[in-house]
């Protein structure tokens, strides 16, 4: 029986180091920040997702994918193509959304908030820096790949959301994944795939 | 002559407010032999996912409902925005409930309490020994009363839930259509009290049945 048991526990071992993650040295933390430095001169990003949203009582989880596009400084769309149609884009400080033919308009000049996660998807898509006055900022490395896990500090923030981690490709430094943790532990995450940069993306894709 | 006033004004509306619903074109109510109801969640190795769409108060919200049977008449039901965000996850047994999570805006008594009774009627299984006698039976499909509720049953399926509060409509739940399994995948849940509407379809994908 104890046998069985070590075998077991060797045959996890590999799986126990992969998932392993530990805080970043200074000289990786100087040389992780410098690589994203040059994510700064991206003007374009497209690229497909896919949505999993985790939790605890759900044998697998919720999936939906889609396509998102980022033009500096100030655009982004966002849409679901399955299982549901649902485009939003940001622009001109408003949020145009588009569910299914049914269309509005969401004037977001005083909404901090929207423009905060607007801000976020932005920086992080560019490597931009993390506002270290809303989030604790911890820089990880699980494997070869480098992770940000970004804590808010405020009240209000930290209702909705307990953690954001960021994972980077180890070869290009692209984010492949993000991570959103509720209070409750139960998390989405998103992974991009097909991801094109600096290609021109059609003035169309930001209209509704 | 002003106590009088107000008192009898207090009788008033005491009496209406115990006055007793009529469902429509009823003659009265009688035994029936036992009968089973809503039996579409009580197989513990099924997880439903269903589209939702909500509206409410003049705010629209899109998601997913997850319904999970966690015993007998023990259900998870949660629902999440469709960018991934839970707005609340409760467990619902027919006498109390318990409040995983719920978004911060959500989390407030009255309305934890009307998303419990709107879940727990639309996924509790029900047995029934009364239903309403109608004048002329033939026209009407068969309705059954357990407690506040009035199930109407179509071709052996119940096919909508109408609850009563103070002799008043109080919720609706109507399901549209089924599987061949006969797993609603199409429920849409009325508020009678609140702007408040639910609409449910059915992601056979996603779900295991």
């Amino acid at each position: 029986m104890n046998n069985k048991l070590l075998y077991f526990l060797i045959f996890l071992l590999p799986y126990c180091a992969w998932a392993q993650t530990r805080e970043m040295t200074a000289n990786e933390r100087a040389s992780f920040q410098k690589s994203l430095q040059k994510l700064v001169e991206i003007k374009t990003i497209s690229a497909d997702f896919v949505q999993y949203k985790h939790l605890s009582f759900m044998k697998k989880p919720v999936e939906s994918s889609g396509k998102l596009y980022l033009e500096h400084p100030d655009k982004l769309s966002w849409a679901y193509t399955a299982p549901f149609q649902y485009k939003m884009v940001f622009k001109d400080s408003k949020i145009f959304i588009d569910d299914q033919g049914k269309k509005q308009t969401i004037d977001i000049g005083n909404n901090k908030q929207f423009e905060k996660i607007s801000t976020l998807v932005s920086s992080s898509m560019r490597g931009g820096q993390y506002d270290e006055k809303e989030f604790a900022v911890s820089y990880l490395k699980r494997g070869e790949a480098d992770m940000v896990r970004l804590t808010p500090k405020l009240a209000g923030a930290k209702k909705y959301i307990k953690e954001i981690v960021l994972l980077f490709s180890p070869a290009n430094k692209y984010v492949e994944e993000v991570k959103l943790v509720e209070p409750s532990n139960d998390y989405t995450r998103f992974v991009i795939k097909n991801r094109k940069v600096n290609a021109t993306i059609d003035d169309s894709i930001f209209n509704l | 002559m002003i106590r009088f006033l107000i008192c009898s004004f207090f009788l008033l509306v005491f009496f209406v407010s115990c006055g007793t619903y009529q469902y429509p074109n009823a003659s009265g109510i009688r035994e029936s032999a036992p009968k089973e109801l809503n039996n579409y969640y009580i197989d513990t190795a099924q997880t439903f996912v269903y589209r939702a769409k909500l509206d409410a108060f003049k705010k629209h919200i899109n998601g997913s409902l997850l319904v999970k049977t966690l015993a007998r008449n023990e259900h998870r039901v949660a629902l999440i925005s469709d960018f991934g965000q839970t707005l609340f996850d409760v467990t619902i047994s027919p006498s109390e409930h318990k409040l995983h999570y719920t978004m911060h805006d959500l989390n407030k008594r009255m309305v934890v309490k009307e998303i419990v009774n709107i879940f727990r009627t639309m996924t509790e299984q029900r047995h029934a020994t009364s239903a309403v006698m109608f004048a002329n039976q033939q026209h009407y499909y068969p309705v059954y009363v357990v407690d506040n509720c009035y199930y109407v049953v179509k071709e052996r399926r119940v096919e909508r839930i109408q609850q009563v509060k103070r002799a008043k409509e109080h919720l609706t739940i109507l399901y549209g259509e089924w599987s061949e399994e006969d797993i609603p995948t199409r429920i849409v849940a009325e508020h009678k009290k609140f702007p408040l509407t639910i609409d449910l379809t059915l992601d056979v994908d996603q779900s295991t049945f």
